[in-house]
């Protein structure tokens, strides 16, 4: 079995709501998944069903072969998967090392303070209280607690969420280093970048339902649009050989390239006519289309923090 | 083993949360029924006597098992929900029930210090002296505080927020604690209120728990209460089984 997670047509109803309208995808072992979406399309839901959190309404939900719904499996798999969740849900009164060797005793496993507070770049802060951390710290204790007994899948929900530069690093390479272990990861974020970075394969979830799903660099290059070079210059006119690069147009001094080819190549020839022409050159500037351009192509929105 | 050190860890883990609060909590829990002792006594006979002391001693200690269900369990699950805490504990091996067990553990331990506590006072101050059998006293107070834990649950089941909870509890520990002869004789009543108030499980809790321990009587004297309690603490697993989430 190649698959780690198969979700098939699952829906969720909230009495009008459809949060989740038949969502399918299945996740090959050893990859990263990303559900990238605004708040509330229903990646939240999605993952809760995944991890015995939610009931779906209808559809059909299999992780590492077992059902989610049915206590028994639920029970076979809860050793075997680790979860960080969106909301803190931290014991508050109890210092790192209490929660690290509680969760240890959960799982039936030695605990290992002092290496997960490393992991997690919370070395040296093994007796502070929960309470007294900040939301990002909290958020990568929570992440020690998901690590702490090994799981073979990792369900991360909005795991940057609030937190700083340095946790995110700290993260995307905790990622990147289980991907490589060969653990499935399945993670939802609204960060384009994380979404970028980390999955090897990313759905676009939208109003409960998935409106695409590729590569990273396939939802670009199929969505993406045109990438443009920008020129400003006096006595520049782009002549025949540029004009077969892409599509020009212009307002005053300013020339505007869109072209399906590869926009370095283009910038290129554009400085060696502006040259060969004598033009001075203001301003230059190259947009490749990122994933954050294929997301507004396909969703109509995007995707910031409102929604 | 895992089972075991999953359910001691877990109970260190309530001790924690009791300790680490504000010195408030411990003293509602450990002082407060010292004072409404010293304060009742006096306040309800002429003279403090042995007689009245007697009747509050295990009354308060009866008191406090209905506050440690419904405030400290029901509460404390609905706080614990509020925080995200037992969806995240539900996602970890560890069985439902052992979850509920560390918390059961817990009280009877919280619950057993304040007995002593009020035993001691009673004794120091106003020549209480407790005469029945230990390990039957020990029986009512374990059995009782299983029945209170179950329907504390209850509580945490149906309340959606830690305030509901408080709000749900007081109304429930407050009045029961004064209807189910606790703090007042309940024969001070009309004769059929006093019958219907012995019908509550809070009456027949304390009643049979004074009488064991003051008034040395025995346990088969009493054994259709400690059965009806038996059927309630069942009653109220059952319920909260059915009703209990941990979203």
């Amino acid at each position: 079995m190649s698959d780690a997670i198969v979700v098939e047509r699952l829906v969720k109803r909230y009495g009008e709501l459809d949060a989740v309208a038949g969502i399918s995808f299945s996740v090959p072992r050893g990859t990263v998944f990303g559900l990238l979406g605004r708040n509330g399309a229903g990646k939240t839901t999605t993952l809760e069903c995944c991890i015995g959190l939610n009931r779906p309404t209808s559809g059909r939900v299999r992780v590492l072969g077992l059902d989610p719904t049915a206590p028994r499996d639920l029970a076979r798999l809860r050793p075997r998967i680790g979860v960080q969740l969106q909301a803190t849900s931290l014991p508050e009164k109890a210092n790192v090392r209490e929660v690290l060797e509680l969760y240890a005793a959960y799982y039936g496993i030695a605990p290992r303070p002092a290496e997960m507070a490393a992991r997690v770049g919370l070395d040296g802060k093994l007796e502070r209280q929960v309470a007294q951390m900040s939301g990002g710290e909290q958020q990568r204790l929570a992440l020690a607690l998901a690590l702490q007994h090994d799981p073979e899948v990792l369900f991360l929900d909005e795991p940057t969420a609030g937190m700083d530069a340095f946790g995110r690093r700290i993260l995307w390479g905790e990622v990147e280093r289980l991907r490589d272990a060969g653990k499935t990861i399945v993670l939802t974020t609204h960060y384009i970048e994380e979404a970028q970075r980390l999955a090897g394969c990313v759905c676009v979830v939208q109003r409960g339902t998935i409106v695409a799903e590729d590569t990273p660099a396939e939802l670009v290059a199929k969505h993406g649009g045109e990438a443009t070079v920008t020129i400003v210059a006096d006595g520049f006119e782009p002549g025949d050989a540029l004009r077969d690069l892409g599509r020009w147009t212009n307002s005053g001094a300013e020339w505007k390239l869109a072209t399906h080819g590869e926009p370095g190549l283009a910038l290129a020839a554009v400085v060696t006519h502006a040259n060969a022409a004598a033009a001075t050159i203001h301003s230059l500037d190259m947009h490749r289309p990122t994933l954050e351009d294929a997301f507004i192509a396909i969703t109509g929105e995007k995707i910031g923090e409102a929604g | 083993m895992t089972l075991l050190r999953m359910f001691l860890v877990q109970t260190k883990m309530h001790f924690l949360w009791y300790f680490r609060r504000d010195g408030e909590m411990i003293f509602w829990t450990l002082a407060m029924p010292v004072f409404f002792l010293v304060l009742f006594s006096f306040a309800f006979s002429s003279g403090p006597t042995s007689r009245t002391s007697g009747f509050l001693v295990p009354g308060i200690i009866g008191a406090q098992v209905l506050s440690a269900g419904f405030w400290g369990v029901g509460v404390m699950l609905a706080t614990f929900r509020e925080k995200h805490l037992l969806k995240r504990v539900y996602l970890t091996p560890m069985p439902a029930w052992v979850f509920f067990a560390s918390l059961v553990v817990y009280r009877m331990v919280l619950l057993a210090a304040q007995a002593l506590l009020l035993v001691a006072a009673g004794a120091l101050l106003f020549h209480v002296r407790i005469t029945g059998n230990p390990f039957e006293i020990a029986f009512v107070l374990l059995l009782g505080t299983a029945t209170f834990v179950s329907l504390g649950t209850i509580v945490g089941a149906l309340a959606r927020t830690t305030e509901s909870a408080n709000n749900i509890a007081s109304v429930l520990t407050v009045p029961l604690a004064f209807l189910s002869d606790a703090y007042v004789p309940i024969d001070r009543f009309p004769h059929a209120v006093a019958s219907t108030l012995r019908l509550l499980p809070s009456t027949q809790f304390i009643d049979t728990f004074r009488d064991v321990s003051i008034y040395g009587q025995s346990l088969a004297q009493h054994g259709a209460w400690l059965g009806m309690l038996v059927l309630w603490a069942l009653a109220g697993t059952a319920i909260s089984a059915r009703t209990f989430r941990w979203t």
